[in-house]
């Protein structure tokens, strides 16, 4: 359970009452006071080949983008953040809980939620059992009653598809599985690897707008696309990943004054 | 001319010994779907259990069904330890991953049989059962044989106490979303370890009770555990990779395979007729009978 997410516990459900006003979800209200999830000197790769070559990376409040080429590294990066990964040097913490060496299973619980790519769903279970796996650690019923209310009530959807099998949805609505699932776990950030890929084009601006609603509810979203355009109209904040290394970071503003960056590592 | 009444005895025969034989291809199915193994020892899990009941039993002076407890607890056990060392050999950095746990399991397969050889020697044995003697007259139908009845009986309370746990509980769906995907599991809080060594543990030890009920009705032998890993793989196969609907069917018709051989051509051909229908199964369907096994297209 997540230590930021008010709501989560019993004994904490009065002193909330009145900032967890009417059905909104958890992390409503609440921009501003989302841990920072940084990176300092981030070094990682598989076996003896090494992809990251020290990053230091700091989320920010709305949509921190991570841009780069092919094997520049942003996915491993995004794989260290969510601890499947192993962390070879330097540190990871969220806010002031050091998460370098947590697996992935444990940095859930401090309110990290991944979208894999490709969404990640489960096929083979029902539409609400994965709304329960997005649930999996947290113990209190009526949050995760609550939660999935909530759900629905973005996705309203997936109301009737509760029963069916995830793998009988069309894209967009396994999109809203993936989303509500993660949403299920009561994560103030979301860490998305590519939402865009494999989606038909006509979803694509969906897609985007469910990840504006997630900040409009107060969570920070880090986002890893490959559809730059797309993606820098979300953007509050920009890093650019070339070779292992930070190539640029800063708002988006300040991106389009580098043409040759932009030309260089991001073919625009 | 077919004699009617011997016919629906080798059904009603073959229907009791499937509903064993569906305990020990759930679970094999299911170690092969949690852990991405194929298990070479689930066989000599079946004689191991077999002996068990025919080296315990005598010396609490007590019936081979007694015991059941005992190797349930024992098998759950040993299996979570083991599963720790499959997941080892199979993730990581390791080439052919399906290579390096088809290994392990044959290793341990040998080593299983090896030392019941070496302790107990060759020679098959008893698993004490005469309580369970006789067989019960069904007017019509023909007689269901005490032994195999009480097997079957077991069989499907085990089929059935597994697929709530799989199907109905909060454990259950854990285990089913690392069958589908080990990482995004992990990425949902799941702590993959646990649940696979209760997974593991739970199909050792329904594999292990199979074991002594199987040695009720035949006998306990160092050798049979072969068979059993074949029959395992005849199963599966069948089904249809990782589809476990099909795995219940196929257990029945392994059982009646069993039967109808054994009587109509004889009982060292119920090899050959098996691998037989699964020449033609994967010629035809290689999805399984039921076409939904995880090679369906």
């Amino acid at each position: 359970m997540s230590d930021v997410t008010g709501g989560g516990s019993g004994a904490d459900d009065a002193a909330d009452s009145d900032d967890a006003a009417g059905a909104d979800f958890d992390g409503a209200q609440r921009t501003g006071d989302v841990p920072t999830l940084s990176a300092t000197d981030v070094e990682a790769g598989y076996d003896q080949h090494q992809v990251l070559h020290g990053i230091t990376f700091e989320s920010r409040d709305g949509v921190t983008c991570i841009f780069g080429p092919n094997g520049s590294g942003k996915s491993t990066f995004l794989k260290t953040m969510n601890g499947i990964v192993p962390v070879w040097d330097g540190t990871i913490t969220y806010g002031d809980v050091d998460l370098t060496d947590e697996k992935p299973e444990d940095i859930v619980t401090h309110g990290i939620a991944t979208l894999p790519q490709g969404g990640g769903i489960f096929a083979s279970l029902s539409v609400e059992e994965n709304l329960n796996v997005g649930a999996f650690t947290v113990d209190d019923a009526d949050a995760i009653a609550e939660r999935k209310a909530e759900v629905l009530e973005v996705f309203p959807a997936l109301e009737d598809k509760l029963d069916q099998k995830a793998r009988e949805l069309s894209g967009g609505q396994q999109m809203m599985v993936s989303l509500g699932r993660a949403m299920m776990t009561g994560a103030d950030t979301f860490l998305l690897d590519e939402p865009s890929a494999g989606l038909a084009p006509r979803l694509v601006d969906d897609a985007f707008g469910l990840i504006e609603r997630l900040v409009d509810r107060g969570a920070q979203v880090i986002l890893i696309e490959q559809n730059v355009r797309a993606a820098l109209r979300l953007a509050d904040y920009v890093y650019i990943l070339a070779e292992g290394e930070v190539q640029f970071h800063g708002p988006p503003e300040d991106l389009s004054e580098e043409d040759e960056l932009m030309e260089l590592y991001l073919g625009l | 001319m077919v004699d009617i009444g011997l016919f629906t005895q080798i059904v009603i025969n073959g229907l009791l010994l499937g509903g064993i034989y569906v305990t020990i291809g759930v679970g094999f199915s299911l170690a092969f779907g949690v852990l991405e193994v194929v298990d070479f020892a689930v066989g000599e899990y079946v004689m191991v259990g077999a002996f068990m009941g025919a080296v315990l039993a005598p010396l609490f002076g007590a019936e081979g069904v007694f015991v059941i407890p005992i190797v349930l607890v024992v098998f759950f056990a040993v299996g979570a330890l083991i599963q720790p060392l499959i997941h080892h050999v199979t993730t990581g950095d390791r080439p052919h991953p399906l290579l390096m746990g088809l290994v392990f399991t044959f290793g341990l397969a040998t080593f299983l049989r090896g030392s019941v050889l070496t302790i107990f020697g060759p020679n098959s044995q008893d698993v004490p059962s005469s309580l369970l003697t006789g067989g019960i007259e069904v007017p019509g139908l023909g007689t269901f044989p005490v032994v195999r009845t009480v097997t079957a009986v077991f069989g499907v309370t085990g089929l059935a106490v597994f697929m709530y746990y799989l199907y109905r509980t909060r454990g259950g769906m854990a285990i089913r979303a690392i069958a589908e995907d080990r990482t995004n599991a992990r990425l949902m809080g799941i702590n993959i370890n646990r649940y696979q060594s209760i997974a593991y543990g739970a199909y050792a030890a329904l594999t292990g009770s199979a074991g002594v009920f199987i040695g009720m009705t035949f006998n306990a032998s160092p050798g049979m555990g072969l068979q059993y890993t074949a029959f395992a793989f005849f199963m599966v196969v069948l089904a249809g990779m990782g589809y476990l609907p099909g795995v219940i069917v196929a257990g029945i018709v392994l059982g009646l395979t069993q039967s109808f051989t054994a009587v109509y051509i004889s009982g060292n051909a119920v090899l050959l007729v098996l691998f037989a229908i699964i020449y033609v199964v994967l010629l035809v369907s290689p999805a399984g009978i039921l076409g939904k096994g995880e090679w369906a297209t």
